[in-house]
């Protein structure tokens, strides 16, 4: 069809270049009769057309280019990607689904710490969490986690990390509603799992006390909202917020219900300045209540703060291109002056400001374009560097306030099956505690 | 041959886009259920596959590694890529797209 339009054109073209020109020449002869000017302004509108008409053939032929190099881009990129992962694209009917589909996943991981360090060197279980998610037809999910690990003293611990429902609200909301991983910052939300995380263990101030909320339990409204050339992606969230704990430090994790009617609010807004640069920002704003002693109740009018304002603020960067993956979190936490009971202060004590900060850097390259070797591109090179303080709380100083580094090498088996072997270096910054090395080898798969 | 682009074009994208499955699908007997995935019926919008591709390579990648599409089934990549909205923020026509890419590489 097309070709045939462009016959059409180029045999109109012919006859309309060789119209005018015989018409001049008999214009010179002798003035024209009426049927000569009928003829002459018929062909001066048959020019007009045809000049409209280039204009026509030019365009779309500067569209079919455009097209053309689109589509060339398309067919490059599926191959790039079917040679990556290597499926033979079947492209076969999908049988009509049932309303409720569900799928069985999760990660578990296995492996070794040793070094210089207080304990032996052992083998540890590592951890096995089963996720399952239920699906019904494309507005609601049901998503839950379970944690399972073996403690040193052999005891199974267990842990629901998480249990929501989220509700697809319309294309740019999804409201979330149950116990789910905070999503302020980026380490807990996304990349904690052993098969994603690129060094055995958190970074200081980001696991299980620090200065990150590992999660709560309320709602969340997030989604993605498009802004100008970029897209904003937003998790709004209210919840039961955080809690003293019996040493006088704030647990930041979803609790079955709120000890104060307080709720905390928060969340996290991010963008990306290009496609492969994500930036965020986090807030959580809460009060935490002192832990009362039924045996010693505080005189009304005492004065004392009973409660506390915590309050938590955060910035973080990912860039991800191909090889590269560079990674960038900072956290800053702040609790008000608390009386509360502890486990040493069973009577309660007046505790000062609460002040705790950490971040981290991370770089990983994989050597995927560095040689022929199959063995090389499953290489992994990674570091990171972290820095978590603490200031108000002595003991929980002396424990975890330091500088860590990290080394490693990642083997990757599978996409989703990684061999890990590093080295950390843990330079606590109280005076006195001794500095430890740990040796690590963790395998962990995500299923 | 660079006047004959729309027609290579047409082709090319029927070829990419699984034509033969969408032909295949298109029978009169097609059920409720099938008419609700008309979002990834190949026919309908025969670039969806090709965007999904590369939203996919772009996007499933920020956290963790590429999986296989031949990794899991249908039903699985449906729930699946729903939980990666909700953990990722992601825009929902990205999503359908890359589901439509998905499903139609997975050799299911
Ligand atoms: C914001 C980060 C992020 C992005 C973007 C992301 N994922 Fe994930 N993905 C995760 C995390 C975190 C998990 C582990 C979930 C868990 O165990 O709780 C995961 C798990 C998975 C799993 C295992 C099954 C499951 O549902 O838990 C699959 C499959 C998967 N992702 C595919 C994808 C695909 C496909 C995309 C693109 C649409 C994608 N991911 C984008 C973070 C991300």
């Amino acid at each position: 069809m097309t070709c045939a339009k462009y016959r059409s054109v180029a045999l109109a073209t012919v006859a309309l270049i060789g119209l005018p020109a015989l018409a001049q020449e008999t214009q010179e002869q002798s003035p024209p009769d009426p049927q000569t000017a009928a003829l002459l302004e018929r062909i001066e509108q048959l020019e007009a057309e045809l000049a409209d008409l280039r204009g026509v053939v030019l365009q779309s032929t500067e569209t079919a280019s455009k097209a053309e190099a689109a589509a060339q881009d398309a067919v490059d990129r599926i191959a790039e990607v079917q040679d990556q992962t290597s499926p033979a694209p079947s492209y076969a009917v999908s049988p009509g689904m049932p309303d409720t589909k569900w799928h069985l996943a999760g990660y578990a991981d296995v492996g070794f710490v040793g070094g210089d360090t207080p304990g032996p060197d052992s083998f540890v279980s590592g951890k096995f969490n089963p996720a399952l998610h239920f699906q019904y037809k494309d507005f609601l999910l049901f998503e839950g986690e379970f944690e399972y690990a073996t403690t040193g003293d052999g005891e199974t611990e267990s842990e629901l990390e998480y249990s929501q429902i989220d509700l697809v609200l319309n294309d740019h909301t999804v409201l979330v509603v149950g116990k789910y991983l905070s999503p302020i910052g980026q380490f807990q939300e996304r990349l904690h799992p052993s098969w994603i995380n690129k060094v055995q263990g958190a970074p200081a101030g980001f696991g299980h006390d620090g200065v990150q909320p590992t999660s709560d339990t309320g709602v969340q409204l997030r989604g993605s909202i498009p802004a100008g050339v970029t897209r904003l992606t937003y998790a709004l969230a209210v919840g039961n917020g955080p809690r003293t704990t019996s040493e006088g430090g704030v647990e930041l994790m979803g609790m079955g219900s709120d000890d104060n009617s307080n709720k905390s609010v928060g969340g996290r807004i991010g963008f990306f300045p290009m496609p492969a640069l994500e930036v965020g920002g986090s807030y959580l704003t809460s009060r935490v209540d002192g832990i009362m002693n039924p045996d010693m109740p505080v005189p009304a009018g005492s004065g004392l703060p009973l409660d506390a304002r915590f309050q938590l603020w955060g910035v973080d960067a990912a860039y991800t291109k191909g090889p590269v993956a560079a990674r960038f979190e900072y956290l800053k936490s702040e609790r008000g002056k608390l009386f509360t009971a502890t486990d040493e202060e069973p009577d309660g004590v007046l505790l000062p400001d609460l002040k705790m900060e950490a971040w981290y850097g991370q770089l990983s390259y994989r050597l995927s374009g560095f040689s022929d070797s199959e063995f090389i591109h499953r290489l992994e090179p990674v570091v990171r560097y972290g820095e978590f303080s603490i200031s108000g709380h002595p003991e929980l100083e002396e424990e975890n306030a330091q500088n860590r580094l990290n080394a490693g090498l990642n083997y990757w088996l599978a996409p989703t099956i990684v061999a890990k072997a590093g080295l950390e270096w843990r330079d606590y910054t109280v005076p006195g505690v001794p500095d430890e090395t740990l040796i690590q080898f963790q395998l962990g798969y995500g299923f | 041959m660079k006047s004959c682009i729309f027609p290579a074009f047409t082709l090319a994208t029927i070829l990419l886009t699984g034509g033969p499955a969408a032909i295949a699908q298109s029978g009169p007997e097609e059920t409720p259920a099938a008419e609700s995935e008309a979002d990834t019926d190949p026919m309908q919008d025969p670039m969806q596959v090709v965007r999904g591709a590369k939203a996919w390579n772009e996007t499933c990648s920020r956290c963790h590694n590429l999986r296989s599409p031949s990794e899991l089934t249908d039903e699985e990549w449906d729930v699946s890529v729903t939980h990666m909205r909700v953990r990722g923020n992601l825009p929902a026509s990205d999503v359908r797209d890359i589901l439509a890419f998905l499903q139609a590489s997975n050799n299911q």
